[in-house]
């Protein structure tokens, strides 16, 4: 009975982990990283360099998926990598590859807008806040609490994979995993609101009238008095309706923003 | 600038590189690549901390949310946080602009979209180069010499950085600084195009917020958590991480209503099967 021993786990958790996007290219994007990543565990379970090699041609095949996620992908694949070397039936190239391929794209819709879209924005806006006038803090919160948490998490998901194997994808698309995720981008949505009240501010310079006292009656007074800071709201959820309605890309979007306000403070409604 | 601290700030360049970033993920790319952190470093090296993480917020704010989903990105973070916030730095200097004054906000928030748009090039221009080493990789792979994929994954890439980070970066700061400085000196807030540029600055953070937004808005009608959100802060004045609070309120609600609505179904589920058992 072969097993992969603790000390190859570690370096190949370690190498998936550092070595996954250093060498990305449009064409392979992980792949280079996943081999890397493969071959402490196969020089483990097979005795021979043909073998090795031969077994490597398994994790020719692409792949791309959000790699922090992706970790717990390297440690299915590690666990049936060691249960193909114990003769287990039906472990193949086909049968790994279809688990790969099945599983980098969920994965990454899942990684991108949890951990990327919501769990890092968060933590940066507070370590923003706290960065405030200019406070060493804020960047030290976001570095020490961001990599605590995201390499623990990468190392806990990993040994998950490599000992529950397949059944391990439940923990993060399961029933619970997914009334979870629903609840944390609710939190998400929120504090998007928060953040944008916080930091933008679009203002106007426009004069609807005088008062009986002689003193500029200010558009943006009033508009604040219904609703404060409306006109950065709509102007963020325009370019939202923008990308997310109209499929415009985020330079794109930029780009006629940009001239709006120009255009907008030229003819003194902006600014 | 020196050309020592220009050179320093080319080698943090590399270790930053976006999604390339030679010190891996989490360290390079979700760590010393996002602006905030970035103005940590760029002020040690030039010697006014307080100074480049006022510089450095709002850039942060500009591109709080970035996924790059299949590769495509927006915005390259390295140029932002590597050029921009240097070259941002010396010009409110030489403007004699307060760092925490609403100018030097607006300023450095549309130096970081234009930096940042820009810098998509170096990342397209390192995926690029990396094709040549992973071409020598697989030439190798044939002949089974496996040894080669560490090489291609690790080593080989610091020549697209050398190439791609470290010079460009290098020699913006170095030959930039001074233009910068120069360009800077007569800036007079009060004329109409500076006003104009200034305005842009303070609309384009509403793009920043809204990729962000649609990051985690799937439907329309979330929209109105988001909404919540901003009044919470607009209005009631609460700060980001109380507004986090009430935020996970909403959340906890969410979850327990929705595992309640499915434990019925649940219940009922082993029901059956005990049925079936008899």
């Amino acid at each position: 009975m072969k097993k992969i021993s603790k000390k190859t786990l570690n370096s190949a958790f370690w190498r998936w982990w550092y070595g996954n996007l250093t060498c990305f290219s449009h064409e392979h994007m992980q792949t280079f990283g996943y081999m890397w990543a493969m071959i402490p565990i196969l020089k483990d379970l097979y005795p021979t360099h043909e073998e090795q090699s031969k077994k490597l041609e398994t994790y020719y095949a692409f792949f791309n998926t959000e790699p922090q996620i992706g970790c717990i992908v390297v440690g299915i694949t590690a666990g049936l990598e060691e249960a193909r070397a114990n003769g287990a039936e039906g472990i193949d190239d086909e049968m790994i590859n279809g688990i790969r391929a099945g599983l980098m794209g969920p994965l990454a819709g899942i990684g991108d807008s949890l951990i990327v879209g919501t769990y890092i924005p968060i933590l940066l806006g507070i370590a923003v806040g706290f960065a405030e006038g200019g406070n060493v803090l804020g960047p030290l919160f976001y570095i020490i609490v961001w990599n605590a948490t995201s390499i623990w998490f990468q190392k806990f998901i990993f040994d998950k994979g490599y000992s529950l194997g397949g059944s391990a994808v439940e923990l993060l698309v399961g029933e619970q995993a997914t009334a979870f995720r629903e609840s944390v981008i609710i939190l998400g949505q929120v504090v998007v609101g928060a953040m944008a009240a916080s930091w933008v501010n679009i203002t106007t310079p426009i004069q609807i009238a005088t008062n009986s006292e002689g003193e500029p009656v200010m558009l943006q007074a009033n508009l604040d008095g219904a609703f404060p800071k409306i006109l950065t709201m709509v102007f963020v959820i325009l370019c939202w309706w923008m990308m997310a309605k109209k499929g415009m890309t985020p330079i794109k979007t930029l780009l006629i923003m940009a001239i709006v306000a120009f255009v907008g403070s030229v003819c003194g409604i902006l600014g | 600038m020196s050309l020592f601290q220009a050179i320093l700030i080319g080698l943090m360049s590399c270790t930053a590189a976006s999604t390339i970033a030679c010190l891996g993920t989490t360290v390079g790319n979700y760590t010393l690549n996002r602006p905030l952190v970035a103005s940590l470093f760029v002020g040690l090296i030039l010697g006014d901390v307080t100074g480049c993480i006022l510089i450095g917020i709002p850039m942060q704010v500009m591109w709080i949310a970035l996924v790059t989903p299949g590769g495509t990105v927006a915005s390259d973070l390295r140029a932002v946080s590597y050029i921009g916030i240097p070259l941002a730095y010396v010009g409110c200097r030489a403007a004699g602009i307060d760092y925490a004054s609403d100018e030097a906000f607006q300023l450095a928030s549309s130096i970081s979209a234009l930096t940042g748009t820009i810098g998509i090039t170096l990342f397209y221009g390192t995926a690029m180069m990396n094709l040549i080493w992973q071409h020598i990789g697989w030439a190798q792979l044939d002949k089974g010499n496996f040894e080669i994929v560490g090489k291609v994954d690790t080593l080989m890439p610091l020549i697209s950085h050398f190439c791609l980070s470290f010079l460009p970066v290098t020699l913006l700061c170095y030959f930039g600084s001074g233009a910068v400085e120069e360009v800077f000196q007569y800036l007079d807030v009060s004329v109409w195009y500076v006003k104009a540029l200034l305005t842009v600055g303070s609309v384009l953070p509403a793009v920043g917020m809204s990729i962000l937004l649609k990051s985690v808005v799937n439907k329309t009608s979330d929209l109105l958590y988001f909404m919540m959100g901003f009044v919470l802060a607009a209005a009631m004045h609460l700060t980001l991480l109380a507004a986090t609070v009430i935020g996970g309120v909403f959340a906890l609600i969410n979850y327990q209503l929705t595992m309640a609505k499915k434990a019925p179904a649940a219940a009922a589920g082993v029901i059956v099967e005990e049925e079936e058992d008899i």
